[in-house]
């Protein structure tokens, strides 16, 4: 039989009011942290998602000058562009079509044509170029007065640091929730030795090793943490189904839905079992030192 | 086999509830241990049972100085003694089997073995019918026995009764004390701690007299009659 399974035939520690509920609270910890780990991921890959879409899609941008040729402007930077090597294509949108997305935030207007809209030019790079866009946006700058490459970097890079906080955030609450963990199963234990102490004088009295003893606590309690695990797990799991389900009805969502991939998935899964051993070596360690004051 | 030299015992920082005690048990030898309520007897067995060290002096058991002990050497050690106590001290969710067989299951005998050896005491002390019965079935001299055979079962050079016939009738009392003698005449040193004044005169065994924390030999026909009697 596997250890972890094994029943505190001695102490009987299944009866203990004390560590009743303990799978209870160890449930919601394990809640906080599969969803701590759901975040991490999640952003973890929303990032390297904004990071690739951004980076491989530019925006030139041929600023209003009523005293220039814009459409001769537009022409000579979509061919520079299209020379350029690791530029996959470059294409001027049609001033309608600018208007056009602007319509949703001014209106179906005649006013809207008259404005003083800029010429825009999208530019999609080949995968896995190494393009150099700074030395870009000058070569454009100077081919083309007037026209600015927009990379997207400060908006990229803004998003970047609050998803890297929100990680260590997540990051944060998981160690937070490792302490307490720790914390709650101390004083459970603590208060089993002291519910048991006759017990366990007795079985030092008999020819009992401290880890014989130690041994009883440990499987008990790792098994209480895996019983309190496994069902925080699963319904961490069904709120991210359902917070996906959410976010795939909202069109064009602003929030990323909650992809682990497989580091994450294995992380999950991995999870009841990583709380099982913190448990059983935590408990080890307190009776053993506890016993360690006993003669 | 056990030797005490000017040993002293306190709990924390309380007084001396053993003072200069010394003595020496040789190996197979049958000793009571008495005296009034509150002169140090369960104390001294403490001591014996290796369940607490000693303040001062020294207390060897099987040619080892105590305060050299490693806590990795007490269960050997104590597996040398057998101790019954007064309360009995069984586990109630247990089987008579099963509690008797715990010291073996711990030394990490096979199941085989200790329901063989089991089986077998449970019949030398007349209970080999309630191998099943667990402690709250049992009447407090069937208890006592299973105490006895679970203090035994390892075959202990030295055997500790703390009152064990303070809960039975006389007639259970004078079987339990047979129970002991047979031990001791296969070489067990026994220590037998008993308020029974008229039970200690009747076997006749070497007595230790405790008294205010301090001890005296004395031959089983010099105790007084009754512990409130002034002593000579």
């Amino acid at each position: 039989m596997i250890p972890i399974f094994g029943k505190s035939a001695e102490l009987q520690l299944e009866n203990d009011v004390s560590s009743r509920y303990l799978p209870i609270v160890i449930s919601a910890m394990i809640f906080l942290a599969a969803m701590a780990i759901g975040g991490l991921f999640s952003l973890s890959g929303a990032i390297s998602d904004w990071s690739e879409t951004l980076t491989g899609n530019l925006t030139a941008e041929i600023a209003y000058d009523p005293a220039a040729d814009l459409d001769q402007k537009t022409k000579d930077a979509v061919t520079l562009l299209a020379e350029t090597p690791g530029v996959k294509s470059a294409r001027a949108i049609e001033t309608d079509e600018t208007l056009q997305l602007l319509e949703p935030f001014l209106g179906k207007s005649q006013i809207i044509q008259e404005l003083p809209i800029p010429r825009l030019i999208e530019i999609i790079v080949e995968d896995g170029s190494a393009i150099d866009l700074e030395a870009l946006s000058e070569k454009l700058a100077t081919a083309v007065p007037g026209v600015r490459l927009d990379t997207h970097r400060p908006w990229l890079d803004k998003m970047v640091l609050l998803g890297r906080s929100v990680q260590f955030l997540a990051a944060a609450v998981m160690v937070l929730v490792g302490i307490v963990t720790v914390i709650i199963v101390i004083f459970a234990v603590r208060t089993g030795l002291i519910m048991h102490a006759e017990v366990i004088q007795v079985l030092h009295l008999i020819g009992a090793r401290d880890k014989y003893i130690a041994g009883q606590f440990q499987d008990y309690f790792s098994r209480l943490s895996l019983l309190g695990a496994l069902p925080g797990l699963m319904v961490a799991i069904i709120v991210m189904l359902v917070f996906n389900y959410l976010v795939g009805s909202l069109e064009a969502s602003m929030l990323p839905p909650m992809e682990l991939g497989f580091k994450g998935l294995m992380t999950l899964a991995l999870l009841p079992v990583l709380v099982a051993l913190l448990t059983r070596y935590t408990v080890r360690h307190v009776v053993l030192k506890s016993l360690s004051g006993m003669m | 086999m056990v030797r005490f030299e000017n040993v002293g015992m306190r709990y924390g920082m309380g007084p001396e509830v053993l003072r200069d005690i010394s003595f020496h048990l040789r190996p197979g030898s049958f000793h009571f241990l008495t005296g009034p309520t509150g002169a140090g007897k369960s104390s001294l067995l403490k001591l014996l049972a290796l369940s607490h060290r000693p303040s001062r002096g020294l207390v060897t058991l099987f040619n080892r100085e105590v305060s050299t002990l490693e806590r990795d050497d007490l269960p050997a050690f104590r597996r040398k003694i057998g101790v019954v106590y007064q309360e009995f001290r069984l586990l109630d969710h247990l089987s008579a089997l099963d509690n008797v067989g715990l010291p073996l299951k711990i030394a990490g005998a096979k199941d085989e073995q200790i329901e063989d050896h089991v089986a077998e005491l449970l019949d030398w002390v007349g209970l080999g019918n309630q191998v099943d019965a667990k402690p709250q079935t049992l009447s407090g001299g069937e208890k006592q026995r299973v105490a006895i055979a679970r203090a035994v079962i390892n075959r202990p050079q030295l055997l500790i009764a703390d009152e064990p016939t303070g809960s039975m009738d006389a007639e259970m009392g004078l079987r339990l004390m047979h129970l002991f003698q047979e031990l001791n005449k296969i070489g067990t040193t026994v220590v037998v701690a008993t308020h029974d004044l008229a039970l200690i005169q009747r076997f006749g065994n070497p007595v230790m007299y405790l008294k205010d924390g301090r001890l005296s030999s004395r031959a089983a026909d010099s105790i007084p009659e009754s512990f409130s009697e002034p002593e000579a």
